[in-house]
């Protein structure tokens, strides 16, 4: 046994940060190894992650390209037409057909107002992801912070019981309604508009994480790993956001990647029913809306938002489950085994044969 | 004679459960010197968990409550302390090994992760970074706290251009800097390949090398007092031996006071100096081990030693007591053992009961809560 005493020399300065940092490098090493053995492993995970990230990509670029092209002097937009724009309709005879099928010129077909449906989809795209993330993070994080504070907090006759007693009361008074009719009455007060509606769901969305978290933290907290850090001299708030966070940390990255599908279906909802966004604004949900009277008649214009909508929750929905393998070790692991023969098996047969 | 280390008085411990209350602990009273190994015996049930959890204050209340009492550890009662002082006490001060080596360690934490979060606790306190006890410290100090002040945070450029600058900068050690002494840990507890073993998670290791770990960890904080809770019970009898001898010898190289908790005789009297006896929460003995299991006066400690297998005698069914352990909830009146014990009078039944009295400084003295106990060498 060596105690090492810490020198406080520069030299010493210099070489510790150089080992935070190259053990920050290995930590990210290791998490993206983790991640490429998982979707190697499951072809499903692929897909899912595949799409999210051409689903990103597209709505950064959707978003920037314009701006930046119209800086440097050439404008360019990535929409074949200008998404609001009302193209010239071929007429026959005296009738003007505004709705076009599909075809090599528009590629979702044009609606009755002669506006181009790919375009229309393509510009939707960043709205909707970013009202997604937007809302689900939000209430990951407030849900997820509440549920943590009423599930850790919560031995009777304390403050902190008071506390979590009334968090989990009022959570209960807004599951008690149904929310998207809570969020319908909340839009409906506020008057119609984007901003509005985004406000609903964000007031409606977090208690269902808060139930989660409480739950979650509840199994955890009296895990003998848990007592074992407390005995171990571990301060309480370090417990909560070291051991019992990072151990409830999968099921809530797993229902907040499925969520931000679950929230785009009810933000289009809340745009269907028509309280959401005005309908100059191309939005998914509300494109639906606008002619779902016309499903029968041209179905391209309902049936491509109804489909963009389809392979945005489909692609979180398939990361979500692959992130579940990734996030825990135990599978982690047992995918890297099954894929490449690392050190990692032999060193655990080594652990097994050390110990007789 | 110096004040012991820990000196527990009359602690009683109930759980309140939807049954009713369960009496784990009645009136237990023992004491600790420093440098000392005392071991506690008792069949399951006994309370000795109980007494475990509760000195340094880890068991779940409710439903436990703790009815009355004193925990004296190092001069605090540890019972009054206020709650969030308690994790400044434990760690560096009380450490706990427990018996589950299996969910002890935390999954998703690589073996390093929670080595040196323990290595960090105690530099951080010994270095006056961080409020605790440590070995040798009279108390907490607030005013040695030297950490990086908040005001400072304001006025300090993001990059600081000055070498004497740069020092404050990383004076809050992280985990990543006692990979050192997270191996040195893992090679005192006799682990092959620590390099390798530091990066595995908690699963990919046998029972042994958890419950080894788990000691490790224990170990590195180096805390003036570690209590063994059955710390080798859930582990095969080859490497309970490996960690018992190991044990010792890291008493001898870490000087450390054990409060050593198990339902293993043969374990205890290799051991423990002293060791005290337990039944339905009440310490019924307590003495040097060796003058406990050659003279026991109490007649349950008796009856204990008698019903331990002998592997190198074969003379019948093993010797077994009569009845069996009164419920916690209805303990019988006066000595809870005399409805079993072969030595019952009249006056046993009666309210209070026997006391054990372990008067300060006769530690090494050897007491058994029982009125008879000059007649227990004359049973069977």
């Amino acid at each position: 046994m060596t105690a090492r005493s810490s020198s406080t020399g520069i030299g010493a300065d210099a070489n510790r940060q150089l080992s935070r940092f190259l053990a920050w490098i290995g930590q990210l090493r290791r998490g993206s190894r983790g991640l490429y053995r998982v979707l190697r492993a499951n072809p499903l995970t692929l897909v899912g992650f595949a799409l999210v990230v051409l689903l990103t990509l597209t709505a950064v670029a959707l978003v920037i390209v314009p701006p930046i092209s119209a800086a440097f002097g050439h404008p360019m937009s990535l929409t074949p037409y200008d998404p609001n724009a009302l193209l010239p309709c071929p007429t026959v005879g005296n009738q003007s057909f505004c709705a076009q099928p599909p075809s090599l010129e528009h590629f979702f077909g044009t609606d009755r107002a002669g506006r181009d449906v790919f375009s229309r989809v393509l510009t939707a795209l960043p709205l909707d992801l970013a009202i997604g993330f937007l809302i689900a993070g939000f209430a990951l994080l407030t849900g997820g912070g509440l549920g943590l504070i009423a599930g850790f907090w919560d031995r009777p006759g304390t403050i902190g019981a008071a506390v979590s007693l009334t968090i989990m009361r009022i959570t209960d008074v807004f599951l008690a309604f149904p929310s998207l009719v809570l969020a319908l009455a909340i839009a409906a007060s506020l008057g119609r508009g984007t901003i509005p509606s985004i406000i609903a769901i964000l007031l409606t969305w977090w208690p269902y994480y808060v139930r989660l978290t409480r739950g979650e933290v509840l199994a955890v907290k009296h895990q003998p790993y848990v007592t074992a850090a407390r005995a171990a001299g571990v301060a309480e708030w370090r417990i909560l956001f070291r051991h019992v966070l990072r151990n409830i940390a999968e099921p809530l990255v797993v229902y907040f990647t499925m969520d931000v599908g679950t929230v785009l279906v009810v933000f289009s909802t809340i745009s269907f029913i028509g309280i959401g966004v005005p309908p100059n604004v191309p939005e998914w949900g509300n494109m639906i809306q606008a002619y779902s009277d016309y499903l029968l008649i041209f179905p391209w214009v309902v049936a491509f938002p109804g489909l963009a909508i389809f392979v945005t929750v489909l692609a979180f929905s398939l990361l979500g489950d692959g992130l579940r393998d990734i996030l825990d070790p135990r599978s982690r692991r047992a995918l890297s085994q099954a894929e490449t023969t690392t050190r990692a098996p032999a060193a655990a047969a080594t652990a097994a044969g050390a110990s007789g | 004679m110096a004040e012991p280390l820990l000196e527990v008085k009359g602690l009683s411990v109930d759980y309140e459960v939807g049954a009713g209350t369960f009496h784990a602990l009645s009136e237990v009273s023992l004491e600790l010197p420093a440098g000392h190994v005392v071991g506690i015996v008792g069949e399951t049930g006994c309370g000795k968990s109980t007494l475990a959890h509760a000195i340094p204050r880890l068991l779940r209340e409710p439903p436990a409550r703790i009815r009355s009492g004193e925990v004296r550890f190092r001069g605090m009662d540890l019972l009054t302390l206020p709650k969030w002082k308690l994790p400044l006490v434990r760690g560096t001060g009380i450490s706990m090994v427990f018996q589950e080596p299996i969910n002890s360690l935390n999954p998703a934490f690589r073996v390093f992760d929670q080595l040196a979060e323990a290595v960090r606790i105690r530099k951080m306190r010994e270095s006056g970074q961080a409020p605790g006890l440590v070995p040798g410290s009279e108390g907490f100090d607030y005013s040695k706290r030297e950490g990086p002040k908040p005001a400072d945070a304001l006025t300090r450029p993001l990059l600081p251009s000055r070498p004497e600058a740069r020092k404050g900068f990383s004076r809050v050690l992280h985990r990543v800097d006692f990979r050192e002494d997270a191996l040195d840990y893992l090679r005192l507890v006799r682990i092959n390949d620590p390099e390798t073993i530091l990066d595995l998670y908690p699963h990919e290791l046998s029972g042994g090398m958890r419950q080894r770990i788990m000691i490790a960890m224990a170990l590195s904080e180096k805390p003036s007092l570690l209590i063994a809770d059955e710390p080798t019970s859930a582990l095969d009898i080859t490497i309970q031996a490996q960690v018992l001898t190991l044990m010792k010898e890291l008493i001898e190289e870490i000087r450390t006071s054990i409060l050593f908790i198990s339902h293993d005789l043969g374990v205890i009297a290799e051991m423990a100096d002293d060791v005290g006896v337990m039944y339905a929460g009440h310490l019924v003995e307590f003495g040097p081990v060796d003058d406990v299991y050659e003279h026991p006066r109490h007649p349950y400690t008796k009856a204990l030693l008698r019903s331990a297998p002998n592997q190198y005698k074969d003379d019948g069914p093993l010797p077994s007591l009569p009845g069996s352990v009164p419920n916690l909830s209805r303990l019988p009146s006066g000595c809870s053992f005399h409805p079993r014990c072969p030595l019952a009078k009249p006056v046993c039944s009666d309210d209070p009961g026997p006391v054990l009295e372990v008067q300060k400084g006769t530690a090494a003295g050897h007491e058994a809560a029982c009125y008879f106990s000059e007649e227990v060498a004359g049973l069977p």
